[in-house]
């Protein structure tokens, strides 16, 4: 036995193991040739037997060489396992394909009413001018819901608000928020900016654009040179923020509680101000009410009218979201049918 | 209102079209609701002209015509009525014209002779009243017009604001007019041929109450021949809606159309004594009123008396015997002025509003009193002949000035928040017939009336003294002033700009609060609802929701959300005569509407008021409601349906207790059955520092149900209440340091009689676990074979840690082993593991 022999053995040994390693058919199959070239007694390690029939010069030089081999086949067997590995993790995966264009398992939201909803956008713009909420009972008391309001008994201006009473005495469903302007006042100092959302009641037959039971929000801004061109920038910006950028137009109104009164309209959503049945053809659509408070009302409100002045608007909430959502029919809203709350997605 | 634009422009000239019109006025203030076209459904209606009126040969008391409209062969037309004559301008409705009321007239045939039309009255056309009679036009019509060229006219329909008394007629609306296009104003010639006697022979008037009657002025007039109005002036009141009667009483309603003065005529033969007596009704007095009611008369009642008795509820409505009738010669003119809260009652205590008591309950002009009688008693002459009677009776004939209003020009500007020289101010306030002058010595200003005078010193500012014209009675202080100029000036020119002065105090919104609980059910599958606060006293009872006050109670100041039902004392119907204490109710009248619907799966929240009397006051609360029904998760094609109950509402609760920060609710079994399921019903708390949540949870009872005639199996519904609802703040989450020591698990498998609750087992594994145990979980529940038929066997998940140390496996089993000595002593517990 010499070094050239052995080392040919060796390169022979190598080329069988590579051979048999790339045509190993599973994992099972590497494991034995595993054992059968790099194991203790597998055939590497048998043809170093022959080592000690060398000259010691040669020795280093087979021990290179058979490290290399060793190397070189745990090389292609890890290769082949890679490759193995692959092959049946794609034949796996191409098992289990499902058909992507199926609809997904369905997440169940509801859906939000839209005259909170409404109210929540109303108080979001106003929030943003420092308009802080407050909220009033909806049992009131003639004194605050008229009275204070500057409509005394027998007032004419009372017509404008049919109202329910209850049985207990002098009390009465409001019949606006404005009231609450009273409580505001009364409870705090100037510098005023409150918002004051909520139910009304009036004694009004239901149709498709009345009802007995409808909300509001009643704004209120007091203080030392609070003007009516501040009334009319703000509308003019709650109005953009609701409806887009639409023109406004600010018109005298009437309310017993402001003096100078507005009447606040936007363009018609509708039409764009072309003129339709929707807002009597006058291309305007009337939002809500506004005026500089009344100096009565300050005055019951316990602030000097010589001192503040303030505005005071208030507007209808299914009104708003009428023209926001084109709700056909104010009955929508307390009804309830799912059909309908459920466009509110 | 309504406003012919031909009778107003007897008052003002008009240049614009009527939508041009209708804007300035708008913006003016006197807001315009529509505009009509007069005439627009008279579709060809022509003028033609008599040829020949001939006898019917077969029928009596028809009429052959022949009629030249102008152009064409004559046409043949069969008609009825006998006050036609050749040569006479009649209007024609030819083959397919339509009338007012949609009558579509076509060639007929009457009594086997053909008509190529029809010949119009007045009352076919809506110009007058005549039914019987055909319109005969004036000659000078011509031939063959359309009739809407020649009568149609755009009616305006102003909404006239209620401080405004004064422009609620025709007169007012030209001012305004007038001030809106700077053109003049005309006022009628208002002049009474007097030539009868003295009035003193005819008419005396007594005024008892001074106070409710200020003036009263009488008028006379003598030997009038009742009949129907002049064409011209019935088409008038037609246009502005009101219906001729005759000549006389359309007297006095064109006078208050005209100048916004009711009168009232009576037939003075009807007048006992010729005396009337203005006083309050004595008890038990009866009137038949002109509506043919006969009313008994209450002593605050302020009436129109002759010596006998009531002739008048005055200001409201005349009495039936001195109604004009066809026989009437002698006619009593009674124009007054009386107290408008008087009147404003009286309208309400009889249900009885006329036009006439709408203009007294809002105020009128002195003056106007005077001037009425005269324009009734000048019309009463022209339109019915007689003669009028010399002199008035007036009862307060002198009639007061003008009343003066300072007002500060800068102050004006501040409130209008821009600048509007004095000079502008004055010449704004004259359009609307306002002089003004520069104040000599410094005035007071006028800055409110009500609940105190305030009048206050000018200082330095300029100070302006305004006229107020006698009929502005809307005028008393500064501000009112202000308004003035704001209008006429335009509100459109105020600029605009945002408030630049001091923000409030911040304070948290009760909305946010409101709109998290919202987002967080929305997100968990339920719908949000809003229904009505009012309800049936029949639905509440029917359901029969417990007070809170009752057993098993809820806890904190909660349990004041309860009281007597507050009942409304003019309900519009028996569905909504009752403020709810609870919503349940209403979720099921929901649920009701929406399976009618063919709705089944149903899950629906309200965040609503409850409502309830304690002792005289009312109190509110705002409550948390849902219901829920039918399949929780719709079935699809990768998931089944399941159906809700009552662990869905606990574990709503649940969710909501985290979004809260408050800790899991505790459960209290309500056994009560009706209106509950007796054994699916309880009563769920939790509580942190002052912040709580509590309420009731259950599946309704079938009868509930069956009461609503649901077709749903299973119900579940659960009301609850916390102050965090209405308070704006939610617990704050207070943050617990990350354990840097492992926590073990450890599965305990409780077997329990039934009889023993989770809540009491888990109570006990708290007890027994000590500090120790940091968390807790039920994560099985099983009953069956190996168990006995009266065990259930609970599986806990228990986590134990500590926060300075790993345990060891010593401590961990001492723990568990003390667990498990407490479940088998206190409960009779045994454990599998
Ligand atoms: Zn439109």
């Amino acid at each position: 036995m010499d070094f050239e022999s052995l080392s040919a053995d060796l390169r022979a040994l190598q080329q069988r193991a590579l051979d048999e390693a790339a045509a190993a058919p599973d994992p099972e199959s590497l494991e034995l040739l595993q054992i059968r070239y790099l194991s203790k007694k597998g055939e590497i390690t048998t043809v170093l037997r022959g080592i000690g029939a060398l000259p010691a010069e040669d020795r280093p030089r087979v021990g290179a060489i058979a490290n290399a081999v060793s190397e070189a086949v745990k090389a292609a067997l890890a290769a082949r396992e890679a490759e193995l590995h692959a092959e049946v993790q794609t034949f796996r995966l191409a098992g289990e394909r499902v058909d992507v264009t199926l609809p997904g398992r369905p997440r169940s939201r509801g859906t939000l009413h839209p005259i909170p909803e409404t109210m929540a956008a109303i108080a979001e713009v106003f929030g943003r001018f420092g308009f802080v909420v407050y909220e009033g009972p909806e049992v009131e008391d003639d004194l605050t819901n008229f009275q204070m309001l500057n409509m005394p008994p027998d007032h004419p201006a009372r017509d404008l608000w049919d109202t329910l009473y209850v049985d207990i005495p002098g009390r009465l469903l409001r019949t606006h928020t404005s009231p609450g302007q009273m409580r505001v006042m009364q409870s705090t100092k100037p510098p005023i900016r409150a918002l004051l959302p909520g139910r009304c009641f009036r004694y009004e037959a239901v149709d498709a654009s009345h009802g007995f039971e409808f909300f509001q929000v009643e704004g209120l801004m007091v203080d030392e040179g609070t003007s009516l061109a501040d009334l009319k920038g703000l509308l003019d910006e709650f109005a953009h923020a609701l409806f887009g950028p639409r023109k406004t137009r600010f018109r005298p109104g009437y309310y017993p509680f402001t003096e100078p009164s507005v009447a606040f309209d936007v363009e018609c959503v509708v039409c764009d101000g072309v003129g339709c049945p929707a807002c009597s053809r006058s291309g305007w659509m009337t939002i809500l009410g506004a005026g500089m408070v009344h100096p009565v009302v300050l005055q019951y409100g316990g602030i000097d009218p010589e001192r503040y002045q303030g505005f005071a608007f208030g507007m209808g909430v299914e009104r708003i979201a009428n023209l926001r959502h084109a709700v056909p029919d104010l009955r929508y809203y307390l009804e309830n049918d799912l059909r309908f709350l459920e466009q509110f997605r | 209102m309504r406003v012919p634009l031909a009778w107003l422009r007897e008052y003002v000239d008009v240049q614009l079209t009527p939508e041009q019109l209708a804007e300035r006025l708008t913006l003016l203030g006197m807001e315009v609701k529509g505009i009509e076209q007069w005439g627009a459904d008279w579709r060809s209606v022509v003028v033609g002209e008599l040829l020949t009126v001939e006898k019917h040969p077969y029928a009596d008391r028809l009429h052959l015509t022949t009629v030249n409209i102008g152009s064409g062969e004559p046409l043949h037309i069969v008609c009825g009525a006998h006050n036609i004559a050749p040569g006479q301008r009649v209007p024609v409705a030819l083959p397919g014209a339509v009338l007012p009321g949609d009558r579509h007239i076509e060639r007929t045939e009457k009594m086997g002779i053909a008509s190529e039309g029809m010949l119009c009255s007045g009352d076919e056309l809506r110009i007058t009243a005549d039914a019987e009679g055909i319109l005969i036009l004036p000659a000078e019509m011509p031939l063959g017009r359309q009739l809407s060229d020649l009568y149609g006219d755009a009616v305006l329909d102003v909404d006239v604001k209620p401080n405004r008394g004064d422009a609620l007629c025709l007169i007012g609306l030209a001012r305004e007019v007038a001030a809106a296009t700077g053109a003049a104003l005309r006022w009628p010639e208002i002049a009474v041929e007097e030539a009868g006697g003295p009035i003193a022979e005819r008419l005396r008037v007594e005024v008892r109450e001074p106070e409710l009657c200020t003036r009263f002025v009488g008028r006379w007039v003598s030997g009038a021949r009742i009949g129907p109005s002049p064409d011209w002036v019935q088409m008038r009141l037609q246009t502005a809606g009101m219906r001729p009667i005759n000549n006389v009483v359309d007297a006095s309603n064109y006078v208050m159309l005209e100048l916004g003065k009711p009168t009232h005529t009576f037939d003075g033969a009807a007048v006992n004594d010729g005396k009337i007596i203005v006083r309050r009704a004595f008890q038990g007095e009866r009137l038949e009123t002109l509506d043919h009611v006969d009313r008994e008369l209450t002593e605050d009642t302020l009436i129109i008396a002759d010596p006998r008795g009531p002739i008048g509820i005055a200001g409201v409505m005349g009495g039936a015997d001195s109604e004009i009738g066809d026989r009437t010669t002698e006619i009593a003119i009674e124009s007054a002025i009386f107290d408008p809260v008087s009147i404003r009652r009286t309208g309400h205590r009889y249900a009885l509003r006329s036009e006439a008591s709408l203009r007294f309950e809002k105020g009128q002009e002195f003056r106007l009193a005077r001037i009425g009688a005269d324009r009734v008693a000048q019309l009463t002459l022209a339109w019915a002949g007689g003669s009028v009677a010399r002199g008035r009776v007036d009862t307060a004939p002198a009639e007061p000035n003008s009343s003066q209003l300072a007002f500060r020009p800068r102050r004006v500007s501040k409130l209008l928040g821009t600048d509007v020289t004095a000079a502008e101010q004055r010449a704004l306030l004259r359009r609307v017939g306002i002089e003004t002058e520069e104040a000599g010595t410094a005035p007071r200003i006028q800055v409110a009336v009500d609940p105190r005078p305030l009048a206050v010193p000018a200082g330095e500012d300029l100070v302006i003294v305004a006229t107020v014209p006698t009929w502005r009675r809307d005028l008393a202080i500064e501000a009112d002033l202000a308004e003035e100029i704001a209008r006429v000036r335009g509100y459109e020119s105020t600029p605009a700009h945002l408030p630049a002065t001091l923000m409030p105090a911040y304070r948290p919104s009760p909305l946010k609060v409101r709109d998290m609980i919202r987002e967080t059910l929305a997100g968990a599958g339920l719908t949000e609802v809003v229904t009505h606060a009012l309800v049936s006293s029949l639905d509440e009872a029917r359901l029969l929701w417990p007070e809170d006050t009752s057993e098993p109670a809820i806890p904190g100041d909660l349990a004041a959300q309860s009281g007597d039902e507050i009942v409304v004392t003019n309900p519009l119907s028996a569905q909504h005569s009752v403020l709810r204490r609870h919503l349940a109710a209403s979720l099921l009248d929901v649920l009701s509407l929406n399976e009618r619907q063919g709705r089944g799966d149903v899950a629906v929240f309200e965040i609503g008021k409850g409502y309830a009397r304690v002792g005289d006051g009312p109190r509110e609360w705002t409550r948390l409601a849902f219901l829920m029904t039918g399949a929780a998760e719709p079935a699809s094609w990768n998931r089944v349906a399941r159906p809700y109950d009552l662990d869905d509402a606990r574990g709503i609760a649940e969710l909501l207790c985290q979004r809260l920060g408050l800790p899991t609710p505790s459960y209290v079994p309500d056994a009560r059955g009706f209106p509950f399921h007796p054994g699916r019903a309880l009563v769920a708390r939790a509580e942190a520092g002052s912040e709580a949540l509590s309420g009731r949870m259950a599946e309704m009872h079938p009868d509930v149900l069956a009461r609503w005639d649901l077709r749903a199996q299973r119900v579940i519904i659960a009301e609850l209440a916390s102050p965090v609802l209405d308070s704006a703040v939610p617990a704050r989450v207070r943050v617990e340091p990350i354990p840097r020591f492992p926590e073990v698990e450890r599965d305990l498998a409780v077997i329990v009689a039934e009889g023993h609750t989770a809540a009491e087992v888990e109570a006990t594994i708290r007890r027994h676990g000590g500090a120790l145990l940091r968390g807790l979980r039920l994560f099985d529940l099983y009953r069956g074979a190996p168990l006995a038929a009266t065990e259930k066997s609970l599986a806990y998940r228990l986590v134990l840690g500590a926060r300075d140390r790993t345990l060891t496996e010593a401590e961990v089993d001492a723990a568990v082993a003390g667990v498990r000595s407490g479940l088998e002593s206190e409960i009779g517990a045994h454990l599998r593991t």
